[in-house]
């Protein structure tokens, strides 16, 4: 793969794997660091890429499988914890929504990792559920429970929110 | 007919596209007022998508093909303008014999020598006056520790004393 091949190809994508990195990893700074090693990794390989069929999800996997391996290297403790903070709930019905709304990434990143990848690749970066499964290495149908257990959990969340904002408003 | 689509959704059951228009209806003003409780949710995702990488990915990743051909180019450059500069340095009659050498260049010009050299002894100077400070310290103390030597001398006219006073 020429140099360009490889700007245009895999560079694109940065932004891509960075937001899969700092979904699993939970950190930032962790996050830069993962992809700034995959990219080097993936430029050292990079005469083995023309090979590659769907270049985003062979990314993605590559992305998932670093974060992993940075992970159990770390020995899960390591995980970092949610940076999001659990503000109070504001009365105004727009700090409400505002105020949810960063909730909600909290809640999404409090799921199991499996969950919160396979949300934010469909949800956010609008991925097929058949590419979802290359970079899990599930079947399409496992990807299809996972997504729903994920929504649905999500919902519970945002209904008991949503009945904790009433009755505080009512009070 | 929302409601269908939202339920199909929340079962994870929805096409990309029918999640395209989840996404439209909740980013445009006409949500209806029991679906309001989603917005946030829809919204977080767009959020989402608009986190870029803060840290730039190397651009000498893609610049080491580049540089590889032209470091070839410049050195051959590089070489061809050094033997024609060593060349005119053996042909041209040499002008003076009062130079002075400044960060490895010929100087021969004295009045930039003599500003320069003049400029380095004032940093010396100055080096030298803060280097000084702490002896000037160790003055102090010394000044301060005079008075104990004369409890050296007290010392001698007691024993002398004590001397005199066993000898009677």
């Amino acid at each position: 793969m020429e140099s360009t091949q490889f700007n245009t190809q895999i560079l694109n994508h940065s932004d891509k794997l960075f937001r899969l990195a700092k979904s699993i990893l939970r950190n930032v700074d962790a996050a830069q660091d993962a992809v700034q090693e995959l990219i080097m990794k993936l430029w050292e390989k990079r005469t083995q890429l023309d090979v590659v069929e769907n270049m985003q999800a062979f990314m993605m996997r590559s992305m998932r499988n670093l974060c992993l391996d940075t992970i159990r290297q770390h020995h899960d403790e390591d995980e970092l914890p949610v940076e999001f903070e659990y503000v109070e709930p504001n009365p105004y019905q727009q700090a409400e929504q505002k105020d949810l709304a960063s909730k909600i990434h909290s809640m999404i990143d409090n799921l199991p990792e499996l969950q919160r990848t396979i949300i934010r690749m469909r949800d956010v970066e609008g991925m097929e559920l058949s590419e979802i499964a290359y970079v899990t290495s599930l079947t399409a149908n496992a990807v299809s429970v996972n997504l729903s257990r994920a929504r649905q959990k999500i919902r519970e969340q945002i209904i008991n929110e949503q009945k904790r904002v009433e009755a505080r408003v009512w009070k | 007919m929302m409601n269908k689509l939202l339920e199909k959704y929340f079962r994870g059951e929805t096409s990309l596209t029918e999640e395209k228009e989840l996404k439209h209806y909740f980013s445009t003003g006409n949500v209806s007022p029991e679906h309001e409780m989603y917005r946030p949710l829809f919204e977080a995702f767009e959020h989402e998508l608009k986190e870029t990488v803060i840290r730039p990915v190397p651009e000498a990743l893609t610049e080491q093909k580049k540089v590889k051909r032209i470091w070839f180019q410049s050195f051959a450059i590089t070489g061809i303008a050094a033997t024609l500069l060593l060349l005119l340095w053996i042909k041209l009659p040499r002008t003076s014999d009062n130079f002075a050498l400044i960060g490895g260049n010929r100087i021969d010009n004295t009045e930039y020598v003599q500003r320069y050299t003049t400029k380095k002894l004032n940093k010396v100077n100055i080096i030298l006056a803060r280097s000084m400070k702490p002896m000037q310290s160790f003055n102090k103390v010394r000044k301060q520790m005079e008075p104990l030597q004369s409890l050296s001398d007290v010392r001698d006219k007691m024993e002398d004393l004590q001397d005199k006073l066993q000898f009677k």
